[in-house]
């Protein structure tokens, strides 16, 4: 039980740190990003293929992967969000056509991978050995992939919360409209926070590939993981994020130990529904004026 | 009226040549007649709802995989038309189940659910058959022609697309105007938006379905990767959107140069298949956000001042 | 006489913000009352939470003694309760006709078709758009827009009229054409609340007349004694009016 435990907690905090990219995203940027979870398998190729090909390890690998992720992020917000997002100023639409134009993304990033790796599934050996977490057998690569989640998270955290650039993102999470007339600038902040979520999801998915095997068409399950965490948490909201997905991911291992691997998906969509049914503003949100 | 009438009677001429096409075609021909068809019944039913609401349903091959996996597991113990009501009972029972979740709610809890809902299910129905029955993968042997699926694809076609019809002259369809102008509007003048929003989902679920269920024989053999594979979806909504899905002939019009340009690309690229219909996709997010024919309107419009002004 | 309208310690909270709290007024069969009060005193709060666009934290509003606190706008529309909104929505794709009907086709004694379309040129024709129900809604003059909103509020066949503001924005012919207009709804039987901020139609419309202040009532009474009453003076001087 209390290995199930820890190895749900290890599970969730990659799960939180992704979901708090997704949210950044939406909560910042106001682009729902389908492509998401492709973006996440894409990261993990690359470290793959960095560790399998270069012999770098993903430890080294994330200095290689997180800059370009935060790079491509970066122009894909300028070369396809951007255009939607001046356009929506007068039809008010940027909701469908980011979820519309990222859905085709998703389709061409997925293409490229099937392309470049093939569908079969992928994994590779590193740091594969078992150490002692309070009488529970972990995998190492597993607590390695924790601890990153927690640094990597605490960072982001502190960040938001206590610099000053932090405070801008915030206040555009809480009003869009009012934010510029203190003089913040909405795109150039929205950019950066969508590369910012692109890097998350860049390192969730260089950590997966540590200890998870994963294949080319996979995506779409993470990008619902972190959607469904997003909502749980409230959307916007990062410390919603960070407790939904520990708790989703207890919640996944949990099901797949005690009562089947195969509906773990489910589980996630009931806890979906339940969260949809009894608290739409999240578990942690802040209840929606109707 | 006269107009009407004039409309309806070339419609059913229509719909007889095309009726009578399958005999003046080889089994290729009937083929690609028939894909089409499907397309145009699936487009359309998708634009039923998602084109006056603007939420985007990305469960089209969710609904399509239990239409087509209901006949795969019912096709011998019940007789054909039984096992099409009880595809559609399903169909409409999930729909309903999805609507009641997310339609009182934003759209964007809508799209997300409707996002994983095909795979939810591919997976469900596999934990299903590999757990409980012991077996993945059916076969379907019914002795149906290429002919007589394709005039049952036509019918539902024909049919969606006379619903679309009828919703449009009707209080539903003057319902879904008021709703698409202002929400809070709707609601002050008595329109219960969540009850529109829903039975607009059902009836646009249940003839997916009903796609499904017709077209799965095609096949003989089906398991769920084949029946809930997510391009068809995909498919679904860039003819929709191609055409116009605000429009009654947008979704058919967008799905039939598409689909035969898809089969060409799939005989000839089917590697970067879905590289190319991702990127043709954005290009058409990006260029006619609202559909050929809404575009092709708004220009003749333009037009239209511009001689006034001149 | 007996009360149409009854509102109980009326409370909405948004988050810490109290916008009303404790409200309690009623309005009578036939009457047209005033709810008056400074900028952000909680007016449009009270008059959303009566027609169903917010849920109130808590209290009772009754419809001739019927609870509708809390329920969805449209079921609120459905039990009599009808409205315009203080920036003038109009549904801007579709006619001035079909604006109307947009009220009549949804009403519980529905129309539709040919009915529905005299029956909305009748409403048009009342509020002074006779003939113009082929115009686009979006083409419409600022006044026109209004007048287009009443009718599709009367569309409904409404027991209590919600007119937030109707009467702001008009120029001083405009508002006359705007007080007969209301006046003559009045004189029909037509239970009228209406906010305002112009006291020129207040006082010549309503008979009563309810104050707000920072969420709170400070007046209730005779619209000529409201307006003398110093409390009421001076919060309308506090915020700058006059």
């Amino acid at each position: 039980m209390i290995s199930t435990l820890i190895t749900g907690l290890v599970l969730g905090g990659t799960y939180a740190l992704v979901a708090m990219g997704l949210t950044l995203q939406y909560g910042i940027s106001r682009i729902m990003n389908l492509a998401y979870g492709e973006i996440l398998i894409f990261a993990a190729f690359a470290a793959f293929l960095l560790f399998s090909t270069f012999g770098i390890n993903p430890i080294l690998g994330l200095g290689i992967v997180l800059p370009a992720a935060f790079a491509c992020g970066y122009l894909i917000y300028g070369v396809m969000m951007q255009p939607l997002v001046t356009r929506s100023k007068k039809t008010g639409t940027l909701e469908v056509d980011s979820i519309l134009a990222t859905f085709g993304l998703l389709f061409v990033i997925q293409g490229i991978m099937l392309v470049t790796f093939g569908s079969n599934y992928t994994s590779y050996n590193f740091l594969n050995t078992g150490i002692n977490v309070l009488g529970a057998n972990v995998a190492a690569n597993r607590l390695l992939a924790f601890a990153l989640a927690i640094i990597i998270g605490a960072t982001l955290f502190f960040v938001l919360t206590r610099t000053r650039w932090g405070t801008t993102i915030r206040a555009i999470a809480v009003n869009p409209d009012a934010a510029p007339l203190v003089g913040i600038d909405v795109n150039r902040t929205a950019r950066f926070a969508f590369a910012l979520g692109t890097m998350l999801a860049a390192s969730g998915g260089v950590m997966i590939s540590m200890y998870q095997t994963f294949n080319a068409s996979m995506g779409v399950v993470f990008t619902m993981k972190a959607l469904v965490i997003v909502i749980m948490g409230g959307l916007g909201n990062l410390m919603g994020a960070l407790i939904a997905g520990l708790l989703l991911g207890v919640v996944e291992t949990l099901v797949a130990t005690y009562v089947d691997p195969g509906l773990t998906l489910a589980a996630t969509y009931c806890l979906f529904l339940v969260v949809l049914l009894w608290k739409p503003a999240g578990l942690f949100g802040k209840a929606a004026g109707r | 009226m006269t107009r009407t009438i004039l409309g309806l009677m070339l419609a059913i001429l229509g719909l007889a040549a095309l009726a009578w096409m399958p005999t003046q075609l080889g089994a290729y021909g009937v083929g690609l007649l028939l894909g089409m068809t499907g397309y145009v019944a699936l487009a359309s039913a998708w634009a039923l709802f998602s084109g006056p609401t603007r939420y985007v349903s990305l469960a089209t091959v969710a609904f399509f995989g239990i239409g087509a996996y209901t006949v795969a597991v019912l096709s011998e113990t019940l007789p054909y038309w039984a096992v099409l009501l009880v595809a559609a009972v399903i169909g409409l029972a999930v729909a309903l189940i999805v609507g009641l979740a997310t339609l009182r709610l934003a759209g964007v809890y809508f799209v997300i659910f409707t996002f994983g809902l095909a795979e939810l299910i591919r997976q469900l129905v596999t934990w299903y058959e590999v757990n409980v029955t012991g077996t993945l993968g059916r076969y379907i042997f019914l002795p149906i022609t290429a002919e007589q699926i394709y005039w049952q694809l036509l019918a539902v076609a024909a049919g969606t697309i006379a619903i679309g019809w009828l919703i449009s002259r009707s209080r539903l369809g003057l319902a879904l105007k008021v709703i698409g102008d202002d929400e809070t509007v709707a609601g002050h003048t008595g329109i219960n938006i969540a009850g529109v929003k829903l039975a607009l989902f059902a009836v646009s679920a249940t003839i997916i379905t009903l796609v499904g269920a017709i077209q799965a024989p095609r096949w003989t053999y089906v398991e769920p990767a084949i029946v809930f594979n997510p391009t068809i979806s995909f498919l679904t909504l860039i003819m929709a959107l191609l055409g116009g899905a605000n429009r009654l002939w947008g979704p058919a019009l967008g799905a039939i140069p598409l689909f035969l340009l898809f089969e060409w690309l799939s005989a000839n690229f089917p590697n970067h298949y879905s590289i190319i219909l991702g990127l043709l996709f954005i290009a058409i997010v990006f260029v006619v956000p609202r559909g050929v024919l809404a575009g092709i309107e708004d220009g003749w419009a333009r037009l239209k001042r511009r001689g006034e002004a001149a | 006489m007996t009360s149409l309208l009854d509102i109980q310690n009326l409370r909405k909270q948004f988050g810490g913000l109290t916008a009303v709290n404790d409200v309690s007024f009623s309005i009578a069969e036939g009457e047209t009352v005033a709810l008056l009060g400074p900028n952000g005193s909680g007016k449009t709060t009270v008059l959303n939470m009566i027609s169903g666009a917010l849920a109130p934290t808590s209290g009772v509003i009754a419809l001739s003694g019927e609870h509708i606190a809390g329920l969805a706008p449209n079921r609120i529309a459905h039990k009599g309760v009808a409205r315009t909104f203080q920036l003038v929505r109009i549904l801007p794709s579709l006619s001035v006709a079909e604006n109307v009907i947009a009220a009549l086709a949804f009403r519980p004694n529905h129309l539709w078709g040919r009915a529905a379309e005299e029956r909305a040129e009748e409403l048009l024709a009342e509020v002074g758009l006779g003939g113009r129900g082929g115009e686009h809604a979006n083409d419409l003059t600022y006044i026109d827009q209004k007048r287009m909103e009443l009718a599709r509020a009367l569309a409904a066949e409404p027991r209590l009229l919600l007119l937030d503001e109707w009467l702001s924005g008009l120029n001083p012919t405009e508002l006359r054409t705007g007080i007969d207009l209301i006046t003559a709804l009045g004189q029909r039987g037509m239970t009228v609340l209406l906010v305002e901020h112009i006291m020129e139609a207040v006082r010549a419309l309503c008979s009563r007349t309810v104050v707000m202040n920072v969420g709170t009532k400070i007046a209730d009474g005779p619209t000529a004694d409201v307006l003398a009453d110093p409390a009421v003076i001076s919060a309308y001087l506090g915020e700058g009016h006059a």
